[in-house]
Formats: C-alpha cells, sequence, structure tokens
C-alpha cells in the first residue's frame, strides 16, 4: 500500500526497496548473522539499482536524494537486515563530512570513489574516547605538504572493507575537543592497516574493525575544513545521520511487529481460535504499532525540518533516541509473544531483538542524544 | 539483605556459590558457544544433592524446601542461566508435576532417580505451531485397552534428547480442548519417541531443546498423571512453581550482570572521570539494583509459601510478571552502560542479555501472569 504522505517519487523508491529487500535481503540475511560474514554480495545487488550511495549529489553523479527518500529507503533495508543497512548507512555517514566541510576538489575523490562502487567509512571512536569524542589520541603531524598520521581507531563500521574514508585526529592535542580535525584516508595509503575484527552480539554481517595508523602520509589538501574543526564537523555529521539511525531501526521495529501479527493470526489457542483474539495479546499489538508509528513519524519530521534547511538537531536527537528505544522494546516484545518459538533460530524475531540493542548505542549513545536534546533546551 | 535466611539456607546458598565457581565457571562461555548439554555438571549438581532438594526424604529428596532450592537457581544463575534452566526444567517442573499429581507407585517409581540424578526429566507441552498458547494440541492420546497410544509432536522441549523421561501433555479428548488434555509419564526409551531435531537459540545454549516425535508410543493407563483431562491445572500449577525459581533465575542473571556494569562503570574514563559517576549511570545502576532487590524479596516470599503449602498461585505470578519486565531491562541498560565493549560477542554482559530473555518468557497462557492474579482479585 502505498504511503500518502510521501511524494510519487518517495513512493516509487520505498517500492524499489521493498522489492530490493524482499529479493535479496531477507533470504539470506540469518544465514549470513550466522555466519558473522560481511554480506558483499548483497551490496554488489544494491549498487545494480543505485541505492548504494543516495546522499552523493547529482552533479557528482550519485542520485543526490533528498532526506526522506533516504530515510523511506534504509527503513526498508533496516526491515530486512540491521546489519546491512548499517553497512549503508555508514556510507551515508561517512559522506556526510564532504557535504558539510569538503571543498569542490575533495567531494570529487571522495564522492567519485562512492559513485563507482567503492565503500566508505568513518573512524571517529577509540578505545579512550567514545561518547567522549573529544579525548581523541590519534595525532595528525603537518610535516611539509603530508599530514602524518598515528592512533588506533575502534569499533570503525566498514572500514575493513571501506577504501576510503574520513578519520579524526587531533592537530593540537593541547587543546583537546578543539584540537579535533577530519582528513580524508585512502586505504591504500602506507602505514594503514585494519586490525582486530569485532565479534558482536549482533548486526554480526556488518564489518566492524580497529584501523591502526602508522605514520600514515596523506597529502595537505585531505583535511576537511580547518584544523580544530573536526569537532564541529563531527557533530554536524551526526546530526544528519541519527535520523538515518533511526529510519532502520524503524524498519526493524516494523518487522518486529509484522511478524508477531503473522504469529497472532495463525497460532490457534486451547478453543482453536487465532491468539490475536485474546486481549492480552492484540492490546501489545496495539502498543507496538503505536511506537512504531509515532517512532516513523518523528524520525520524517526531522527530516523534513532538515531538507526545508531549517535547525533540526533536536528532532534529530529526539527521532533517534525513541526509534532505537521503540527497536528494541518492540523486537523484544515480538520475542515475548512468540514464546520459545521466537526465542529460537527458528524465528528471525530474536536477530531482531540482538540487532536492535546496538541501535540505541551507535551513532551517539541514547546518553549522548539526552545531552544534545538537554543542550538544545537549556542554551 | 534483610530477608532472614537460615542458617542452613546460608550453608546452601554458600555451598551452591561455591559449586558455581568450580563446576560452572569453567564451562560456561564454552558451553555458550557450543550450545552442547553439560552432562558432568549435571552429574555434579546430583552428587551435591541440588536435583531432589526440596523434595520429600522419603522420595529420595533431601527435604531442603523450595526457598533453598532457589537459592541455588539464583547462585547458578549468576554464572549460567542455561545450568539453572536445566535444574528448573527437570524439578520445577517435570518432577515437580510427578511429585505434585502422581500416585503412590508412581512417585515411589520415578522420584528417587531423579533426585539422584540417575535420570534427568524434561516437561513436554510446546507443539510446533502452537507456540506460546498451550492451544491446537497436535499430541493425540488414543485410549487402547490398559494403554495409550500417543501421536503427534513436541517442539522446544528444555532438557529434550538428554532426558531419560518427559511428562509430556497429550489430548485424551480432542473435542473437548483444553478440558481434553492429560498428563503423561513417558520413558524416553519408549518406542515410537524419536528426537527430530535439537533447536537452536537465541541463549541458554547448553541448556538443549529438541523436536520429539511420537508414533504410535504405547503409554500405559499407570502412567496417566493425575486425572483425565486434568492437563490443564497441572500445566499452571506447574509453571507457576517454576516461575518462581525462573524469577530466581533472573535475579541470579541481573545481579551477576549489574555487578558487570559496576566494575566497568568505575574502570570506564570518559570526560576525564569514571563513567559510573555520572548521574545518569548511576541512575541506571541505582534503578536496577532497586528491581532486583524487589524482584529477590518476592521471590523468597513466594518460594517460602510453597515451601509451607500455603496459596501461592498470585504470588508466583506476580513474580514473573515483575522479574519478567525488571530483568529484560535491567539487561538492555547493562549493555547500555558498557556500549561497544559490553556488545561485543566475548563479554559476558552480552551473555547475559541472550540468556535472561529465554528466562522470562512466558510460555503457557494457562500461566499468563496478568490473568492468574486477576483472576485471584476477582474471585
Amino acid at each position: 500500500m502505498a504511503d500518502m504522505t510521501l511524494t510519487h517519487e518517495q513512493q516509487k523508491l520505498q517500492a524499489l526497496a521493498r522489492e530490493f529487500t524482499a529479493k535479496h535481503i531477507i533470504p539470506v540475511a540469518s544465514e549470513w548473522d550466522e555466519k558473522g560474514e560481511f554480506h558483499k554480495f548483497i551490496l554488489e545487488e544494491v549498487k545494480n539499482i543505485g541505492l548504494h550511495c543516495m546522499a552523493v549529489p547529482k552533479e557528482y553523479g550519485g542520485p543526490g536524494c533528498d532526506s526522506v527518500s533516504q530515510s523511506v529507503v534504509m527503513e526498508q533495508f533496516g526491515y530486512g537486515c540491521c546489519a546491512f543497512a548499517t553497512t549503508l548507512g555508514g556510507n551515508g555517514l561517512s559522506s556526510y563530512p564532504l557535504a558539510i566541510a569538503g571543498t569542490d576538489e575533495q567531494k570529487q575523490l571522495y564522492y567519485g570513489r562512492l559513485v563507482a562502487g567503492g565503500m566508505g567509512g568513518f573512524a571517529l571512536t577509540e578505545p579512550g574516547a567514545g561518547s567522549d569524542a573529544g579525548s581523541c589520541a590519534t595525532t595528525a603531524k603537518l610535516d611539509g605538504d603530508k599530514w602524518v598520521l598515528n592512533g588506533t581507531k575502534c569499533f570503525a563500521t566498514t572500514c575493513g572493507v571501506a577504501n576510503i574514508m574520513v578519520v579524526f585526529a587531533s592537530t593540537d592535542p593541547s587543546k583537546g575537543v578543539k584540537g579535533l580535525s577530519a582528513f580524508i584516508v585512502e586505504k591504500e595509503r602506507d602505514g594503514f592497516s585494519v586490525g582486530a575484527v569485532e565479534h558482536k552480539m549482533g548486526i554480526r554481517s556488518s564489518n566492524t574493525v580497529e584501523l591502526l595508523l602508522k605514520n600514515v602520509r596523506i597529502p595537505k589538501n585531505h583535511l576537511l575544513g580547518n584544523e580544530g574543526e573536526g569537532m564541529k564537523i563531527a557533530m554536524k555529521t551526526l546530526d544528519m545521520a541519527r535520523p538515518i539511525v533511526a529510519s532502520m531501526a524503524v524498519g526493524v521495529a516494523q518487522r518486529a511487529l509484522d511478524a508477531a501479527v503473522a504469529f497472532a493470526k495463525a497460532y490457534l489457542d486451547v478453543n482453536g481460535k487465532p491468539i490475536g483474539m485474546q486481549q492480552a495479546v492484540s492490546f501489545k499489538l496495539a502498543d507496538m504499532a503505536i511506537q512504531v508509528e509515532a517512532a516513523r513519524q518523528l524520525v520524517r519530521n526531522a527530516l523534513r525540518l532538515k531538507d526545508a534547511g531549517v535547525p533540526y538537531t533536536k528532532e534529530a536527537a529526539i527521532a533517534k533516541t525513541f526509534a532505537t528505544d521503540t527497536a528494541m522494546q518492540v523486537s523484544a516484545d515480538a520475542v515475548g509473544l512468540m514464546g520459545n518459538y521466537g526465542y529460537s533460530k527458528d524465528s528471525f524475531v530474536e536477530k531482531l531483538m540482538r540487532d536492535a540493542k546496538v541501535t540505541q548505542i551507535y551513532e551517539g549513545t541514547n546518553q549522548v542524544q539526552r545531552i544534545v536534546i538537554a543542550g538544545q533546551l537549556l542554551r | 539483605m534483610s530477608y532472614a535466611l537460615t542458617e542452613e539456607q546460608q550453608l546452601i546458598q554458600q555451598s551452591a556459590r561455591e559449586f558455581t565457581r568450580e563446576y560452572i565457571e569453567p564451562i560456561a562461555t564454552e558451553m555458550d558457544r557450543t550450545g552442547i548439554h553439560p552432562s558432568a555438571v549435571v552429574q555434579q549438581m546430583a552428587e551435591h544433592d541440588f536435583l531432589g532438594l526440596y523434595l520429600p526424604e522419603e522420595f529420595g529428596g533431601t527435604e531442603a524446601g523450595y526457598l533453598s532450592y532457589v537459592l541455588i537457581i539464583e547462585e547458578i544463575s549468576r554464572m549460567s542461566g542455561a545450568v539453572a534452566s536445566i535444574l528448573i526444567n527437570h524439578a520445577s517442573l517435570a518432577a515437580y508435576t510427578m511429585y505434585r499429581f502422581g500416585s503412590a507407585v508412581q512417585k515411589q517409581e520415578c522420584l528417587p532417580a531423579l533426585c539422584s540424578g540417575e535420570k534427568l526429566a524434561a516437561f513436554a507441552l510446546t507443539e510446533p505451531g502452537a507456540a506460546p498458547g498451550v492451544g491446537s494440541h497436535k499430541v493425540i492420546a488414543t485410549k487402547e485397552g490398559d494403554h495409550y497410544v500417543l501421536n503427534g509432536h513436541k517442539c522446544y522441549v528444555a532438557n529434550g534428547g538428554v532426558a531419560d523421561i518427559y511428562v509430556v501433555f497429550a489430548l485424551t479428548n480432542p473435542e473437548a480442548g483444553a478440558k481434553g488434555m492429560s498428563a503423561f509419564i513417558v520413558d524416553a526409551k519408549a518406542a515410537g519417541l524419536s528426537i527430530q531435531r535439537t533447536i537452536g537459540k537465541m541463549g541458554l545454549r547448553g541448556c538443549q531443546s529438541a523436536e520429539l516425535i511420537f508414533e504410535n508410543v504405547m503409554v500405559p493407563q499407570s502412567n496417566l498423571l493425575g486425572a483425565a483431562g486434568a492437563g490443564m491445572k497441572i500445566v499452571k500449577e506447574a509453571q507457576l512453581v517454576a516461575s518462581v525459581a525462573e524469577g530466581a533465575q533472573v535475579v541470579g542473571i541481573a545481579q551477576a550482570a549489574m555487578e558487570d556494569a559496576v566494575k566497568y562503570g568505575k574502570q570506564r574514563v570518559q570526560f576525564g572521570r569514571p563513567i559510573a559517576a555520572f548521574p545518569a549511570i548511576q541512575t541506571m545502576l541505582a534503578e536496577m539494583a532497586t528491581h532486583i532487590h524487589i524482584a529477590r524479596l518476592a521471590v523468597y516470599d513466594a518460594a517460602s509459601l510453597i515451601e509451607k503449602g500455603e496459596d501461592f498461585m498470585k504470588e508466583a505470578a506476580m513474580v514473573k510478571l515483575f522479574t519478567g519486565r525488571i530483568g529484560q531491562s535491567a539487561l538492555i541498560d547493562v549493555i547500555q552502560i558498557e556500549g561497544g565493549y559490553g556488545y561485543s560477542q566475548e563479554m559476558i554482559a552480552s551473555r547475559f542479555y541472550r540468556d535472561i530473555k529465554g528466562a522470562v518468557i512466558t510460555e503457557s497462557s494457562a500461566a499468563f501472569p496478568e490473568k492468574v492474579i486477576a483472576d485471584d482479585l476477582l474471585a
């Protein structure tokens, strides 16, 4: 059924993404979750329909999708597999710093790689710098016309398979947050290597790695914006990324709701009636639907503000928090409602519950979102 | 903790703690990885008299009371929810059913072997397509002379495939729905009873779940537990008794997880101080500590009622309702506090997250806690 709150173009994109998800993602998601391996082949397929780098503007060869369109597609991918959606979401995330601070030359380089089918990465977190991104220990020092990067990044999404990425490093450690800067790093640079691969409880087929930077020399013009603007770029990037993560979370929640509804219709109680006819069950389904719909509309609201060019930081953080909390709650409710079947590998809802948890953590924990929201309120 | 435990109960708690450290801790992580039933641990539990702890001495038990028994469940759960589930399915579901509803002869014949560990027991209720309601039972028991002939499938049977004896629920009068269900004692070696498959699950891995097939399994009429048609009443009582043990399981897992989060929160430094110093983290910890404390008191209280032979249904249902909510939310918060680290497959918190969900599932609509409590209030 067409979603009439969307434009005709957005509806078409939604249908395309839904079809793709049903055909290429859903059939293999559980198998790749079990293996915990990166699903490169789905990525190849998604390139065929041109949805691998939705955020890249038309003038650089990308589809230049508006934010709501990106959200609509990411919701569908999240519906199919949160790990795959995370990969594509990370790809988008990695390109946002270019939109925020990139020169034309930098955009040509970065977007060019993405349009050609390369993957992008975003390396901000470090062992000692999670929520506290300012405590960055990776350094960048200017040596002639090259920046020399040294340090270790962790929990870097897709960076084991990405061929270009935005890496944050301190150009002046004495300044703390104000010394943070953002750089474009290609994977072929000498001294760049991938360390340990994270084995996670969920989003297992998403690639999460440690990055090791040892005297990695990159051209001077790979600095994004100015020295010391890293934190500002990171925050704006995360503003843009949060509603996308929220969209994936809405997809996860919708999948859990659909599974629970299908179960409630199919399974019969002792009197031979579908359990959905029991009020204890039907009210639970209604509660789940209320949350999913509210989350979806919060996300679209934030993105419409963004596309209209007005401030949306608070709304993005609100949407991210509510949508990811919804994914967590609704997926857990679906497992509960479906009992031992839901808890078993016979069903996919247990995967949803493992996947959902990370959405409350990455792209800024939901505690960091509250710092952002409260910061806006108390300004 | 002000709940007055007797000296004997404290000694039992202490011995369970030592047992857990000696026999379970070394294997818990590997058992989660392989999902293999820990038969050596079960034998050790038998040698420590855990298997028949609350059953009367005349049937080979220790007669130490139900509260002592749940203290053991709590201690074991601090390291392994799976081992606790093996014990609960054996002692609270299967053995309890035989003890409470069996004839003098049935009790003499079955219980001593269950207390000594010579035999392991299981409770076969759920059917494929019937989860989580008890309804649409497709195992049919047809009376033929002095036997019943059982045909059908049972699914998600905990201890399935490793048990020596099953309590099996089957319809002796399919037309009568809930009133036509009866319970039988079935030997695992009975001709026609086979294991279709073992079933993978999200957590509690090591407590093996299996699908059983009954093909013309001849069960002597003397193996009928209670009256024909008493199945639903038996399910309700057995599951409520088990709810109290599962409540102890939730308390044990949540307590261990909280202690892990406290340890992490003290060590993890962000923004120049341990994250445990932040009110946002302290609030989460304070809430889960409060919930766990109240849950523990409710578990001990309900266990005492069972031990004294008093009405316990409402209190047991309250344990189920409350621990179901707080157990899950505690683990969602523990992973939140530990962030990307807690989400890693290698960390114990991620196992607790998967395990606790299995401990809070309500498998039978007969024992829906809200229903049991409301029925009691409205009686």
